[in-house]
């Protein structure tokens, strides 16, 4: 630990001058976003885990007379979430030059997009081609699915719930906050990517 | 080292100063102030007495059991409230006490010993308390209506399964499993955030007290371990109401699956016991020595390598299942392996206590009490580590003599730290003199109590029975067992009249008793709202002990608003500030919304789009300013 620098403070310290609005890892919200973004990868983890557990279950992946998922409307929705980071690029660019104006117009749009993702997600739920309830293969696509979904819920709600915000009662802290929303999205979006390929993709391939 | 005379930093303008952080900080009074608190020490003190309430209930389920087993054949509880009881004791046990006092302690020593006014989203905290008092009525509304948890703390499938636990017992395990570890998890993220981003200037990351290191790794083990069995008890309670098959073999389900998944949390779970309490031992060693602990990168490097070898380790519960051969080896070796972080511990109080000058304080002699009872637990686990040996004792009362000596080991400290830390805490002294007796009875019962059962184990006494026939000879060792519980239990009374005895008659406390080094003592016993009059300005690794004359301090923060400190994540340099919302009852609104939702959703999945209104509902409420609380904020961010 011999990076770390003693600034051998000796007399008072006057932080009055400090400033109130940052942005990244020097908000400690950002902080608490990377912590709830880990517990919830973690989750995502666990099921990763089970459906490879299950997967080397004696039988067939998927059992029995199972259909193989389809991949056209996942794809689709795929496309689509990553698409919608490039709304959430310009959310977080106009929150660091602190444009409210700007700001309320494009979370208006990423609202309507995280809107358009929740009837893409029963697409989702439709493409598995199986039931929770058929056998394991299909609980744990479900879940995995469920949770993920469960994301896309909150955060729709999140979403919009903060657009009306900031039109009725902005504050400078809601800058930050965008900024901290887009990283969230991203995450949020990028992370399905691998359970995309997972689901859809591999019981076909491997 | 030596000691300077203690109490906190004194300005000239101390006097106004004071007078409106009390007005800024202050709670509303009266009740609503109560039910609208977000100040940590209110709510870390409120954790910590619930967490005690249910430790003595857990006793109490406890002391039931060894009054069942104290002879043979007894027929004082039958086998279906014995199956509760015993379900219902571990479980408490584990998550409603052990690891919510440890994150309640942590909650509220830990941005005091880190310099912060505040914890960081204390709105979040007094959230996840709430929460955690849901699941704690839970269980024990399921218990009064005979509908306790029955299939152990560890409620293994098929047992806990749709088909062989019809009803709604296991239901409420993994309701009460879901809010407690919620509460954890938002525990675990509140006291990184504290301790990254508010810690006073000075405070380098080389330099925070070991306690709070060790909170600190128990705070990343929480996020990386409790999510596992969060999902697993959302896997077992979807088997159980909406027909998934995760365990159900005949469905290409497997019921390994969920030990694997109960025990990679589970095992971590018994270190984010144990590594708070070796930070407490640590902090208890240095004051009762009056030296900075001997190692202390060591002791640093000694919890972060335990908090990562835990994860290895979670097989060796699984011995006697169909783990491969190599598998068992691997696990055999880690779980050797950790000993060696723990001798390092050990090694480096010792050298501590040879080099200091030891008062032998009533928090002290637990210290020592700890030292025989965890190595005595540790030595069994050694043992039971060894696949033979394991194959031999599994699931006999060996392994419950072994779990305790380690769980109760990891008591002992937090007796300690509640004898050192109660004057902070009440500003009244603790009696030494029964808190003597409390440690005597206390080390004798349980060592009367667990010795024995190592033996009963080698006669092969299984756990989880209710009863054994006379002809087992497992009477007397019994019975010895069962006394010593009353030993514990007499000492538990003898704690509980020192505490009230205390509490109203007490030496009044001066604000650092002990003249110990860290920075919870530089402030009032108990602290004020605020915390500290004047943020302190840390200069050495031991903050009071190494403080120069001058005693420097932070200047400028706001005091007619709840204005925070937030310094750098390595060095601890003076960063920004942050607002601090007013007190509120959202998060007790937000905490009741979800516990609706939860216990709906173990009688019908309607709970869930019910629960998604519910959560929407609370979502704005939350997230809505009122008024003043906005008009606050504008004023605070400069633009009136
Ligand atoms: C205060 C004195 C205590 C006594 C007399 C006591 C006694 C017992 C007894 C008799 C059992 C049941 C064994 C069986 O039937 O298999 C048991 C189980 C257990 N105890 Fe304790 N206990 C005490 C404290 C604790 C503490 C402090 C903890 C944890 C922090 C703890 C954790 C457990 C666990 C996890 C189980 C396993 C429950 C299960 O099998 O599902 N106990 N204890
Ligand atoms: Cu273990």
């Amino acid at each position: 630990m011999s990076t770390v620098t003693d600034p051998g403070y000796t007399t008072d310290l006057d932080v009055g001058a400090l400033p109130t609005t940052v942005f990244g890892p020097r908000d400690i919200m950002w902080w608490g976003t990377l912590g709830f973004m880990t517990i919830e990868g973690m989750t995502l983890v666990v099921c990763v885990a089970t459906y490879f557990y299950l997967w080397r279950q004696p039988g067939t992946w998927p059992p029995g007379h199972t259909l193989l998922p389809s991949v056209f409307w996942p794809t689709v929705h795929v496309a689509f979430m990553l698409a919608t980071n490039l709304v959430m690029m310009r959310v977080s660019r106009l929150a660091h030059r602190l444009d409210l104006a700007g700001l309320r117009r494009w979370l208006v749009i990423a609202s309507l997009c995280s809107v358009v993702m929740l009837p893409l997600r029963w697409q989702d739920f439709l493409a598995l081609n199986v039931r929770w309830d058929t056998n394991a293969y299909g609980s744990i696509a479900w879940m995995t699915v469920g949770l993920h979904g469960s994301l896309l819920v909150m955060n729709t709600l999140e979403t919009s719930v903060f657009t009306v915000l900031l039109h009725r009662r902005p504050t400078e802290r809601h800058f930050t906050d965008a900024s901290d929303a887009a990283m969230y999205w991203y995450y949020m979006t990028w992370i399905w990517v691998p359970l995309y390929v997972m689901l859809y993709w591999s019981p076909r391939v491997l | 080292m030596r000691a300077v005379s203690p109490s906190e930093v004194t300005r000239a303008d101390d006097q106004a100063v004071r007078e409106e952080l009390e007005r800024t900080w202050a709670d509303r009074p009266g009740f609503i102030g109560w039910l609208s608190t977000t100040d940590h020490k209110r709510i870390g003190l409120r954790y910590m007495i619930t967490a005690f309430t249910f430790f003595l209930l857990g006793g109490l389920n406890a002391g039931l059991m060894r009054l069942q087993l104290s002879r043979p054949e007894n027929d004082f509880l039958g086998p279906d409230a014995y199956n509760q009881i015993f379900t219902v004791h571990g479980t408490t046990m584990m998550f409603l006490f052990a690891v919510p006092m440890m994150h309640a302690i942590g909650l509220y020593f830990v941005p005091l010993m880190v310099g912060a006014r505040n914890v960081a989203y204390p709105r979040m905290n007094a959230f996840g308390y709430w929460v955690y008092l849901i699941g704690c009525l839970l269980l024990y509304a399921g218990l009064f209506t005979n509908t306790g948890p029955d299939a152990g703390w560890f409620s293994y499938v098929p047992l806990a399964g749709p088909e062989y636990s019809p009803g709604k017992r296991s239901d409420v395990w993994a309701q009460t499993i879901t809010f407690t570890e919620i509460a954890g998890l938002i525990a675990a993220v509140e006291i990184i955030v504290t301790v990254f981003k508010h810690r006073a200037p000075g405070m380098s990351l080389n330099r925070i007290p070991l306690f709070v290191w060790a909170m600190l790794v128990m705070s990343f083990m929480t996020i990386y371990a409790m999510p596992w069995i969060a999902s697993a008890s959302l896997f077992l309670a979807s088997d159980r109401l909406i027909g998934t098959h995760f365990f159900n073999p005949a469905e290409g389900g497997d019921a390994l699956l969920w030990q694997h998944l109960f025990w990679f949390f589970g095992h971590p779970e018994v270190y984010i016991i144990f590594i708070p309490a070796t930070g407490l031992v640590s902090q208890l060693v240095s004051a009762f020595t009056r030296r900075e602990v001997f190692g202390y990168t060591a002791m640093v490097l000694a919890n972060i390598s335990q908090g990562f070898l835990a994860f290895g380790l979670w097989v060796h519960h699984m011995f006697t299942t169909t783990v491969p051969q190599l598998g068992s080896s691997f696990f055999t070796a880690t779980s050797a392996m950790i000993a060696i972080p723990a001798g390092i511990q050990i090694f480096c109080w010792i050298a501590t206590i040879w080099l200091g000058v030891p008062r032998f304080r009533v928090a002290f002699l637990f210290v020592l009490g700890f030292v025989i009872v965890f190595v005595t637990g540790g030595l069994s686990g050694v043992m039971i580590a060894s696949v033979p040996f394991d194959t031999q004792v599994h699931d006999t009362y060996f392994i419950v003599a072994h779990f305790h000596y380690v769980l109760l080991g990891s008591l002992f400290p937090f007796f300690g730290a509640l004898y050192y830390w109660f004057p902070k805490l009440t500003g009244r002294m603790l009696s030494e003199r029964l808190g003597k007796w409390h440690f005597a009875l206390f080390f004798i019962g349980v060592n009367v109590t667990f010795f024995p059962m190592h033996f009963l184990g080698f006669a092969g006494m299984p756990r989880r029975v209710y009863t054994y026939i006379a002809e087992t000879g497992w009477g007397d060792l019994n019975l010895v067992a069962s006394a010593g519980a009353v030993v514990i239990v007499s000492s538990v009374g003898v704690l509980l009249v020192n505490v009230l005895r205390s509490l109203g008659s007490g030496a009044p406390a001066p604000d650092d008793p002990w003249e110990a080094e860290s920075l919870e003592w530089a402030t009032a016993s108990p602290p004020p709202s605020y915390a500290f009059v004047h943020i302190p300005v840390v200069e050495g690794r031991s903050a009071l002990w190494d403080r120069s004359a001058q005693r420097p301090v932070v200047t400028g923060l706001r005091t007619n608003v709840r204005d925070t400190l937030v310094t750098t994540l390595v060095d601890a340099i003076p960063d920004s500030r942050h607002y601090d919302p007013r007190p509120t009852t959202k998060p007790l609104l937000a905490a009741i919304g979800i516990g609706v939702t939860f216990i709906a959703l173990m009688f019908t999945p309607w709970g869930l789009p019910v629960g998604s209104v519910v959560v929407l509902i609370g979502m704005i409420a939350w997230a809505w300013p009122d008024r003043r609380s906005y008009a606050e904020q504008v004023a605070y961010e400069g633009h009136a």
